[in-house]
């Protein structure tokens, strides 16, 4: 194959003078945001794996006493709350910074400088709720917090101070990015690219991000209340004061359900990239695959008390929950199926993104077989708080969501670098990984359907546990290699990956029309949409001949910009920066970053009240609210970009 | 090939291996969850060969050969489309259908004649009572057989999961509210189980656990009688020197020898009743605990069999043990935060089902429980034994080695 | 109109034509949907569950003192507030109607009121004013209610009650503090049309925080225990 080294100079003049660390702290282009959120998540990522592997050395035989019970209750809860909100969650981030204005050609999202907040107050949460760990200290309430434990009354140190302010910061952050993307995707399309012409990943980004909207506002409420409750003395979940603990509980799984298909949504949208382009055919049944994320989606909402079937809430409401349950197994069904006949008679390239993605269709078979067996509450009274559950969602999130993003960055890692990751190690990280992760988890539903409970840091001998955790902790120890297979390669690739042209795997979309790594304004000039599958429109027209082509949309918005900023539908060749090109951009800015350090130190206040130290905790809340009121006001008062 | 293992795995559940098991058929509730979980199973597993059939032929019959055709683009098919969501629909009703049906029927309001059990959860043991015998134990649950047994589940503090897998599904206990679960133990035979609890529930969590028996009904009668009666102490002549084990039932002497002697101890008299526990004899090794000491714990054996109840029921009832524990039958120990110990001696395991109940380890328990169990509520009481939760040494006040193995053999005596 | 005010930047594209902090708002808007509705729903499903007194629509007897809590909701009082926040509205209406309409001629016959009309500066003043006036009967009804014993640890009424109206005010505050921005810059170089959708993004938020207590006067005062 003919490399094209696109030279990326463009990206390297945009910040001469500055240090790496500064042109960082500044940044408000979407696609370094997006690869400095690649990058924590990975790196929250391997830590939350190796969390994980401590409570499998612990659980390797029983009675065994590598951990203490408090250690192993931290480590637990923090493997959840790392996963879930600061893997798997920002790794999603990545892909929605990095793709969502590639894949709609815009040249950055709605709100640049939000955007870049968004990121520091994730780092800084991060940092903040993970820290604790490193001391002994960290949240042991459970990623679910379920009161009253999560209460003053019975977690009276600073643990669970550390979960309930760090999710609170991490949920800002959440909120301020869905608010963004949903902006960019329902109002930054290139003329042309209507609803129905979405790139697939964008599709599941913009049904993820009003999810995000509507559940992480409960999650908030409920965490004030908890928050209260621990600091001020409120009743919200005190038992004494006839508090009722299934409010908590309702709050928490409204937003907990939902955030389930926060996390697999955007690796369905990966995987629906992947599939089609390594296939040489368009995804088959388009409009039923956007139409069942959005189902996905809606009936998300309506499903929430299937986690509380053993709480007693009585015949009528697990029946009603439960038939919800079941009905969302046909949206996720009928993606299963559109993704198997994405492929039938197409001509399959074993990439190792394609062999990700291939391996989620297989992998999440079995979490949703799984989870039609706890949609029957009676069934689901055997199952539910075992290893069974834990089976379940890891086939779920580990099978579905982390084996999705990996195929989203083995297939987007050329379009971030300009070179591709090596297909060789690829292929062992994919085989390792794949027996691993299934040597891991296919016993723990043995494990659960044996009698074994959940979030037990010891169990004792001769209960007929011992094999089915001896397997779990052998894949678990097989996992860690494979993972540091990929991180090598991920690294490795960024410097000595065979240097790739715009559009190395042949693909349909537009981030594949310009160079990679993109130019900072990605397109010179903005593309008119012909179809679902533009580039193919342009160099296999075959592919597309079927699909509906129009150019709608163009006299709008040539007659909005002037045609000099837009042009057909071609593979951009520009070469120079958007100086040169009079392309306005926004300027490098550190005040969201000041602005994140702000909300963070006036959270972190809060931490010293309970121990009654009152000079550094209204130091830190005063002192932290002035700076980000400060960075804020200076923020709102700075145009975007510069005037040149 | 993954099918093959799950099937051969499910066929060795039953087993004497997995005791455990969710699939045994001894309840009317377990049957109906495992008549559910089998026809998911059913469903389940055609869907998964189909589907994964149909995957794996795609990627091996599609793969690109050099010089292949470029492939045909079709874009979707309405007819196809329609069939993968009317079949998966079709097949929900399989399993709803009997799913609503269980529901109901399972959560219907409990038979009239089943016996009444309260369970309330504590941070970390159970408290069970018995409403219709008047009386109240810990972390041992004994039911008629072929007798529908009813949980009443309340909990004292933070929430908790009630759970016998080889029994039924679990059931939550929530604060300021009342769970029910009932079943009916009809095709257990005489057998026991393990229990744990289900809901995390802090430090402990995994050392919540508690033991069930199913007995006929008139070993259940003999049991729950005696239960309800007060503590005898001292037990009769040729029982004192017994060891430290629980004694087979065949051994039990009647009640009404039993002369209270000591100063303190209760005078009333009581019907007579018979200590009878499950025989030992047939208690299946995974009743047994097996967890290890720690090694931070230790008191010699001699000492330990040096114990004397007599002096120990002085000790005991002198010691801060009486804040906490009951022992109907001695007045000075009325504390209610702890288990009840009326018929300690009577139990198989002790600090809910964590360590046989023996001498050793009991002298061990009260020696520093919070060695032995983290986050454990009851103090350490052994003079010099360092106390992890407050961070102390225990020193004034602590008691020595020579008073816990008194303690012991008195406990051990109440039968 | 704005469209047109974004076309004169020349650079800024959009799909619906609509200024991106526009769309944002509403999603915004949507999200503080969600927000309020579980802060409404916990203090209704609390409601009538306190273990003691102070109560919301009956007197409570403390039975150890025997000391008497009567009702503690100020209805006539409350419906004062709720009256100016309403007025709130009205006069935000008026004010981004000021703006969009600052520099067209008055028609020919203009009384003082149409003059009045066209001044944002007055109606930003009107709106900030009632919602710092709403904000007063809102510290008096706190303050009130604490002297006759509720507080937000007393039970779960004053828990969730405090929580719900806390926040709520503490959404009037902000968009106090966003109006009186407004108004800074009417002061420094007068609102344009222009900046019709600054202020466009200020009304629509205070309208939303009004409808938003709408909500709240009706499910917590009107609808009795």
């Amino acid at each position: 194959m003919a490399t094209v080294a696109a030279s990326p100079t463009y990206t390297a003049s945009a910040t001469p003078q500055r240090s790496r660390l500064m042109s960082w702290l500044t940044t408000t282009d979407h696609k370094v945001i997006g690869t400095l959120y690649l990058h924590t998540s990975l790196f929250f990522f391997v830590l939350g794996g190796l969390e994980a592997l401590l409570i499998r050395w612990q659980l390797m035989r029983p009675n065994s006493v590598v951990l203490t019970a408090d250690q192993y209750n931290q480590l637990f809860t923090m493997h959840g709350t790392t996963m879930v909100f600061l893997a798997i969650m920002p790794l999603s981030a990545a892909f929605f910074n990095y793709l969502i204005p590639l894949q709609i050609g815009a040249r950055d999202v709605a709100f640049p400088r939000l955007n870049a907040f968004s990121y520091w107050i994730f780092l800084l949460g991060g940092v903040f709720i993970t820290l604790p760990i490193f001391f002994w200290v960290a949240p042991d309430g459970g990623w679910f917090g379920y009161a009253p434990l999560s209460g003053r009354t019975y977690s009276p140190g600073p643990n669970m101070d550390f979960w309930v302010l760090g999710l609170q910061i991490l949920g800002i952050s959440s909120l301020a990015a869905s608010f963004n993307f949903a902006t960019t995707i329902i109002n930054m399309r290139a003329p042309g690219m209507n609803l129905m012409r979405m790139p697939m990943f964008t599709w599941m980004s913009f049904v993820t991000q009003f999810l995000i909207i509507l559940s992480f506002p409960v999650i908030t409420i409920a965490l004030v209340f908890l928050q209260f409750d621990r600091f001020f003395g409120t009743t919200f979940y005190q038992i004494s004061a006839g508090a009722d603990p299934l409010l908590w509980q309702h709050l928490f799984w409204i937003f907990g359900h939902p955030e389930v298909y926060i996390l697999i949504l955007p690796a369905f949208g990966l995987v629906s990239e992947v599939l089609p382009t390594n296939s040489r055919k368009p995804l088959f049944g388009y409009p039923v695959m956007a139409y069942s994320g959005i189902l996905i989606g809606f009936l998300g909402f309506g499903v929430w008390a299937h986690h509380m079937f053993a709480v007693g809430m009585g015949p009528i409401a697990d029946t009603v929950f439960g038939l919800t349950t079941m009905l969302i197994a046909i949206p996720t069904g009928v993606k299963i199926f559109n993704w198997i006949f994405t492929m039938w008679g197409g001509s399959i390239r074993f990439t190792a993104a394609m062999k990700f993605a291939i391996a989620l269709i297989a992998m999440f078979v079995i979490g949703g077989i799984s989870g039609i067996t706890h949609a029957s509450p009676p069934s689901d009274l055997q199952q539910t708080d075992t290893y069974y559950i834990v089976a379940h969602f890891h086939y779920v999130l580990f099978g579905g969501a982390i084996l999705g993003i990996f195929a989203g960055i083995y297939h987007y890692f050329p379009k971030m670098y300009g070179r591709t990751m090596n297909e060789t190690l690829g292929t062992w990280h994919f085989w390792l990984n794949f027996i691993a992760m299934n040597l891991t988890f296919f016993p723990m539903h043995f494990a659960g359907m044996l009698g074994m409970p959940r979030r037990i840091y010891t169990y004792d001998a001769g209960q007929g546990w011992e094999l089915f955790n001896m397997m779990s902790t052998m894949g678990a120890f097989l996992l860690a290699p494979a993972t540091l297979i990929f991180i090598y390669n991920f690294f490795r690739s960024k410097k000595h990956g065979e240097p790739c042209g715009p559009n190395p795997w042949d693909a349909p979309t537009l981030e594949w029309s310009i160079p990679s790594p993109p130019p900072e304004y990605n397109f010179a000039k903005i593309p008119m949409v012909t179809s679902r599958y533009p580039l193919w429109d342009l160099t296999h027209p075959e592919r597309t001949a079927e699909i509906p082509h129009t150019q709608t949309g163009w006299t709008e918005a040539t007659q909005q910009t002037g045609e000099h900023d837009m042009a057909p539908m071609h593979i951009e060749t520009e070469t120079r920066t958007a100086k040169e090109l009079g392309i306005p951009m926004p300027s490098s800015t550190i005040k969201p970053f000041f602005v994140a350090l702000g909300i963070v130190l006036m959270f972190s206040g809060l931490l010293f009240l309970p121990k009654g130290m009152k000079v550094p905790a209204f130091a830190l809340m005063f002192g932290g609210t002035a700076m980000w009121v400060g960075y804020l006001y200076a923020w709102l008062t700075t145009p975007l970009e510069d005037h040149h | 090939m993954v099918i093959a293992v799950t099937l051969l795995v499910l066929a060795a559940c039953s087993g004497g291996d997995y005791p455990n098991s969710t699939f045994l058929p001894t309840t009317d509730n377990n049957r109906d969850a495992t008549d559910l979980w089998n026809r998911m199973m059913f469903w389940g597993t055609i869907v998964f060969v189909i589907v994964e059939a149909i995957l794996l032929y795609t990627i091996i019959k599609y793969r690109r050969r050099p010089g292949g055709p470029e492939p045909e683009h079709v874009h979707g098919n309405t007819l196809m489309e329609i069939t993968w969501t009317l079949a998966p629909a079709l097949i929900l009703v399989f399993i709803a259908v009997p799913t609503v049906r269980t529901i109901f029927r399972s959560q219907a309001a409990a038979p009239a004649n089943a016996v009444q059990i309260e369970v309330i959860g504590h941070q970390w043991w159970w408290e069970f009572r018995y409403p219709e015998y008047g009386f109240t134990t810990a972390n041992e649950i004994y039911m008629p057989h072929g007798r529908p047994v009813n949980f009443a589940l309340r909990t004292a503090d933070v929430l908790h999961s009630f759970w016998i897998p080889a029994l039924a599904g679990k059931r939550d206990l929530i604060s300021n509210r009342t769970n029910y679960l009932w079943f009916t133990p009809d095709s257990t035979g005489e057998a026991a189980f393990n229990g744990s609890c289900n809901e995390y529930c802090g430090a402990s969590h995994a050392n919540m656990k508690f033991r069930a028996f199913t007995v006929s009904a008139e070993d259940f009668d003999t049991w729950a009688r005696h239960q309800a009666a007060n503590a005898i102490f001292p037990p009769p002549v040729d029982t004192a020197a017994a060891p430290a084990t629980v004694r087979p039932a065949s051994n039990a002497i009647g009640m009404a020898q039993a002369v209270p002697a000591a100063q303190a101890a209760p005078t009333t008299v009581q019907a007579p009743t018979t200590p009878w526990q499950f025989p030992r004899e047939k208690v299946p090794p995974h009743v047994l605990p097996q967890t290890p000491i720690p090694a931070s714990v230790s008191i010699a054996d001699a000492a330990i069999a040096a114990g004397d109840a007599q002096r120990g029921f002085t000790t005991y009832s002198r010691s801060a043990c009486i804040g906490c524990h009951k022992i109907r039958g001695n007045p000075s120990s009325m504390g209610i935060l702890g288990p009840d110990l009326t018929h300690v001696g009577s139990r198989f395991t002790i600090a809910s089902g964590l360590f046989p109940n023996d001498a050793k380890h009991l002298a061990h328990w009260i020696k520093n429980a919070r060695a032995m169990k983290p986050g454990s509520l009851m103090q350490t009481l052994g003079k010099g034994e360092h106390d992890p939760i407050m961070n102390i040494t225990v020193q004034a006040g602590g008691l020595t080695d020579e008073q816990i193995a008194d303690i012991t053999a008195y406990l051990l005596s109440l039968k | 109109m704005s469209a047109s005010a974004d076309a004169a930047h020349g650079h800024h594209y959009t799909t619906t034509g609509l200024d991106n902090r526009k769309i944002a708002i509403w999603a915004f808007i949507g999200s503080e949907c969600m927000l309020f509705a579980s802060l409404i729903s916990t203090y209704l499903i609390y409601k009538g569950k306190s273990l003691v007194g102070p109560f919301p629509h009956t007197p409570w007897t403390d039975p150890s003192s025997g000391k008497v809590f009567p009702a503690i909701l100020n209805i006539p009082v409350t419906s004062a507030s709720t009256f100016v926040l309403l007025m709130s509205s009205l006069a935000m209406v008026l004010a981004l109607s000021a703006v969009e309409n600052r520099g067209k001629p008055l028609p020919p016959g203009a009384g003082a009121w149409d003059k009045a009309l066209t001044s944002s500066k007055l109606w930003l003043w009107m709106t900030c004013l009632l919602g710092a006036g709403f904000l007063a009967f809102q510290a008096y009804e706190f303050t009130s209610f604490v002297h006759e014993g509720l507080t937000i640890r007393r039970n779960l009424f004053g828990s969730s009650f405090f929580t719900l109206t806390g926040f709520h005010g503490a959404h009037v505050t902000a968009g106090v503090i966003w109006l009186g921005s407004l108004l800074a810059i009417d002061y420094k170089r007068g609102l344009q049309p222009s900046d019709a959708l600054a202020v466009d993004l200020a009304a629509l938020y205070w309208h939303f925080v009004d409808v938003v207590w709408i909500a709240i006067f009706t499910l917590l005062y009107l609808i009795p225990g």
